[in-house]
């Protein structure tokens, strides 16, 4: 009985070392919109409403990257200037307060998705635009524009192969970057971007299948172009019957797509995905999950000292001159870098900067020693 | 031509004693081999050209050291890295001498209590007992090492326990055991005492200290010996071994240390709402003189820095009730996981975390006039001591009730939080920071054969777990980097023409020395100096894969190459080797034609 204990418990052992029972810690969102220009309107305004969507249901902007072209609501073209809808009704503006846009305009490119997927980025990347995801986050992929037979356009220049995402996929899992990710597709032919697909803990949606388009929901007479899309506008009427504490199911949203309603069939891809659809809400992906734990007590390090007025007894540290602040600041210390040496010249350089900075009057210094310089030329010219 | 086959023109009729000429077949001189050699110069220039287009498009890769790597993947993966740790058990007033007994004894508990086949970073002990008489003559048992630092007879009287704070008790045993540290490896003790005289009371004590000792104190204990043998293994094994967790081993999301080994606690104090009141702290004083300690004893560990920051205008997202029993707004466990309100709470503005460092938030919320004072009740109906709660990998919240919640009516005063409550909010973010890094928040463990009081250390976790904190860590480390620098040869291989450049060979080679340093330290037992090593070692391994120029999109297959290079040469290639072959062809037929001729005319 007791070996059989210790087995289970060994076998438990080894399953948590594998990563297999991590807790989903949080959610993160990194919604691509793929196209530019006016007449891609509705694609702009696809990834404006899912980015609405999953912050109202809590995910937070620091959890989110928004890759847009963003030139809809400023174009000159555009009859309501720095607004964008996505219906004709004209009663939600996307565009209202804040919008925070991680990658706009020329920055939305294959190789800087591939660089938030993989997190290679320069060093000089500020946090706000890296995915620090970790082995417990769950991540929401939302992409929408022109794609086709295993690609998807991006910006009218390039193409993104459905075996590149695969192999940034592959290298998230093998960095633990994610527990599960689920990738929404709304595209022509969307299925096949992720025909490739091997990893793991990977659920896929596309909105259309080989050889069919994805299309527009209606057009909008006054600004002249289709204003949303029909796979998002469906996904967005889901939504909008939600709040914060619903637990609607995954199921429950992919069987709310109608083929008859999209004009295409809405596919998806379970395989590499254990956990039944059923028994998972749909906030594991588009809200927002903390994983709380209540602090049940204060660790008593101070209240056995006799000195309980600490801080009071290290007043005359606060007097310290104000260089000491300086110094704890952080500053990221390149590892390789300490073991080269220090050129003695930029050494000295820095000491005679450092001694310069310290010197009260400055101006006097500069003073003596022009009259210094000037008695020094007249001596050594009178000398020739 | 026409072939005019065999008839031979009436002219050359008259030509007599010459044999007949046909130039089709016959030549009468030697052919040149002028043309042949313009031709196939050409071809050879071509080929001697070859070797330097092959060398300019050459990539450059740096070497690097495939088998080294897997070699150490092979080796963390099959053995598990052990550390050596010594045990040693003193009986105080116990009159049987057979301490080799006692030591099989407890070396069976403790196996019982450890699982049979060692984890990662586990202890590889070596026990040894002393008993020592109430006559105060003492018994040992045979140890591995008779080190220098062996107990001395008569160190510790049992008069000592009892009476008295337990600090004073922790540090006059220190005293006794303090010969130890000085060694490498380190030795962790537990003292049985067995008072002769009792007054009365039955109960037994027992607790551990704040450095790596432990001691119960108890009249009659000889009696209960298997109680004794068992609370003395258990001690061994879930204090010193596991850290005061029934686990062996750290779930990877209690460890919190970003990739390039560093931690951001970044403070923040949340003013709900100014109109009401507004609160101040001397954050400076807090950082020299309560948050310092922490942070250096972590140094091994983790390379912690520390800002803070003070917002105003910030409710939070849930909603509360009035209780009209407790006169207080009531905000229960269901309501934790929304209580952070991400989109008024700007609390990730931290200017010094580089990329891939990790910030741990603490937030210390002040509740606006409307919802004070505010406490959270917990699933059973108690009123939380706390008011906090944390968010694995993420951080905690500490909800801080002013004094009085008397609304002024005028404007505000600045506030500036007291001393005496800026300690009590330190205390429980310190049991915050213990539970992000999957320790518990109290100071006490309790099991089936009693409870234990641990001592809390003024540095947030005593050196027992500072232990085994570097232990679990070193393990964790060496297992990232190693999967880290696999995942990265595995890349590497898959794309041969991507270039490598001499920054990521030599972060893989520096990494590969701190990984094998980490181990052969983890083999002396030097547990800070192991993990500070394995810390290196992962955050050489992690700048090396993410190295912002391994970038698939940029570079391409062999095909590619030749797609891109055989417009230019292979036409021109084409003809040139046809042409050389032409004249090859034509050399030999005029040879033959001159041969014919020849043999024509030796004939006639």
């Amino acid at each position: 009985m007791k070996i059989l204990m210790l087995v289970m418990l060994l076998c438990y052992s080894f399953a948590s070392s594998s990563g297999d029972t991590t807790i989903h810690t949080n959610n993160w969102a990194v919604l691509v919109c793929t196209s530019r220009f006016w007449f891609n309107y509705r694609h702009m305004a696809n990834t404006l409403s899912l980015y609405r969507t999953v912050k109202r249901l809590g995910i937070p902007d620091e959890r989110i990257i928004l890759m847009l072209a963003d030139d809809m609501a400023c174009n000159a073209r555009n009859e309501y200037p720095a607004q964008v809808f996505n219906n004709e009704n004209h009663k939600l503006n996307l565009y209202g307060d804040n919008v925070e846009v991680d990658y706009r305009g020329y920055e939305v490119t294959v190789e800087n998705f591939l660089r938030v997927l993989t997190g290679r980025h320069e060093n000089a990347v500020p946090r706000s635009k890296r995915l620090l995801s970790d082995e417990g986050s769950h991540i929401l992929l939302y992409m929408t524009g022109h794609g086709g037979d295993e690609f998807l356009k991006f910006q009218d220049a390039e193409e993104l192969q459905s075996h590149d995402l695969a192999d940034a996929v592959k290298q998230m899992k093998e960095k633990r970057r994610f527990k599960e990710l689920m990738i929404m597709v709304d595209t022509c032919q969307a299925a096949t971007l992720f025909n490739q697909l091997q990893s793991p803990g990977v659920l896929a949606i596309g909105s259309s299948l080989k050889g069919e388009n994805s299309y527009s929901h209606h057009l909008d007479s006054d600004i002249g172009v289709s204003v949303v899309d029909r796979f998002t506008y469906y996904t967005l009427a889901f939504f909008e019957r939600l709040n914060i504490y619903d637990n609607a199911s995954l199921n429950s949203l992919f069987r709310s797509y109608d083929p008859k309603l999209l004009m295409s069939t809405a596919y998806y891809r379970t395989d590499l995905y254990q956990p039944h659809l059923v028994e998972v809400p749909v906030t594991n992906f588009f809200g927002s999950v903390m994983e709380t734990i209540h602090t049940n007590s204060a660790y008593k390090a101070f209240s056995s000292k006799t000195s309980n007025s600490k801080i009071n007894s290290e007043m005359p540290l606060n007097q310290l001159s104000e260089d000491d602040e300086l110094q704890k600041a952080n500053i990221p210390n390149d590892e390789l870098k300490t073991e080269k040496q220090k050129c003695p010249y930029t050494q000295m350089r820095v000491d005679l900067q450092e001694k310069l900075e310290k010197l009260e009057n400055v101006d006097t210094v500069v003073n003596l020693s022009i009259a210094v310089m000037f008695i020094v030329v007249m001596v050594s010219s009178s000398l020739l | 031509m026409e072939g005019t086959s065999g008839s031979l023109n009436p002219t050359t009729d008259t030509s007599g004693i010459m044999p007949e000429f046909d130039p089709k077949t016959m030549r009468s001189s030697k052919p040149g081999l002028k043309r042949l050699f313009i031709t196939t110069s050409v071809l050879f220039s071509f080929l001697l050209g070859v070797p330097f287009l092959w060398k300019s498009v050459e990539i450059y890769r740096s070497p690097l050291p495939f088998h080294d790597i897997d070699s150490l993947s092979d080796q963390i993966e099959s053995t598990p890295l052990r550390f050596p740790c010594n045990f040693h058990a003193v009986f105080v007033g116990f009159r049987s001498t057979d301490a080799d007994n006692l030591r099989s004894q407890i070396q069976d508990g403790i196996n019982q209590l450890t699982h049979l086949s060692p984890q990662c970073g586990s202890c590889s002990f070596s026990l040894s007992v002393t008993i020592q008489n109430p006559a105060e003559q003492c018994s040992e048992t045979l140890g591995h090492n008779p080190s220098s630092c062996s107990y001395r007879c008569g160190m510790i009287k049992s008069n000592d326990f009892g009476v008295g704070l337990d600090d004073t008790v922790d540090e006059s045993l220190n005293d006794v055991f303090s010969g130890c540290s000085a060694n490498s490896r380190k030795m962790y003790s537990v003292v049985v005492v067995n008072k002769e005289n009792a007054n009365g009371e039955d109960e037994v004590k027992a607790v551990v200290g704040k450095r790596r000792h432990a001691w119960i104190v108890g009249s009659g204990l000889e009696e209960r010996n298997d109680d004794m043998v068992s609370r003395v293994s258990e001690i061994f094994v879930k204090m010193f071994m596991n850290g005061g967790r029934d686990e062996d081993s750290i779930h990877g999301e209690f460890m919190p240390v970003g990739s390039d080994g560093r931690i951001v606690l970044s403070f923040s104090l949340l003013n709900s709402n100014p109109r009401d009141w507004v609160y101040d702290w001397d954050f400076q004083r807090i950082d020299d003189a309560l948050l310092a300690p922490v942070t250096k004893a972590l140094a091994p560990i983790a390379n912690i820095s520390v800002e803070s920051q003070v917002l105003y205008h910030t409710p939070k997202s849930s909603f509360s009730s009035w209780d009209e029993q407790l006169q207080s707004y009531i905000f229960r466990t269901s309501d934790l996981p929304f209580f952070v309100n991400s989109n008024e709470w700007h609390l990730d503005t931290s200017a010094g975390a580089s990329g891939r460092s990790k910030i741990l938030q603490f937030v210390v919320y002040i509740p606006s006039g409307s919802e004070c004072p505010l406490l959270l009740q917990l699933p059973n109906g108690e009123i939380s001591k706390t008011n906090g709660f944390i968010s694995p990998m993420w951080g905690g919240v500490i909800v801080w009730n002013p004094g009085n919640c008397d609304k002024d009516s005028e404007s505000p005063i600045r506030n500036t939080i007291s001393p005496q409550d800026i300690e009590q909010i330190v205390e429980i973010f310190l049991g915050q920071f213990r539970q992000l890094f999957g320790f518990k928040s109290e100071a006490i463990y309790t099991s089936v054969l009693g409870t234990y009081k641990i001592l809390p250390s003024e540095r947030g976790f005593t050196e027992w777990e500072l232990d085994v904190l570097s232990r679990k860590h070193t393990c964790f480390n060496l297992h990232s980097c190693s999967t880290t620098l696999s995942s990265l040869s595995k890349l590497v291989r898959s794309l041969p023409r991507m270039i490598i450049k001499d920054e990521i060979g030599e972060q893989v080679k520096y990494s590969l020395k701190a990984a094998k340093l980490a181990q052969s330290n983890a083999s002396l037992g030097g547990y800070s100096s192991s993990a500070s090593s394995s810390r290196e070692a992962r955050s050489l391994a992690e700048n090396a894969f993410f190295h912002p120029s391994i970038m698939s999109v940029s570079y391409f297959s062999y095909e590619h190459c030749f797609a891109v290079y055989s417009p230019f040469f292979l036409p021109v290639v084409a003809h040139v080797v046809l042409a050389a072959l032409r004249e090859w062809k034509r050399y030999r037929q005029e040879k033959a034609k001159y041969l014919t001729w020849l043999t024509r005319k030796k004939t006639a």
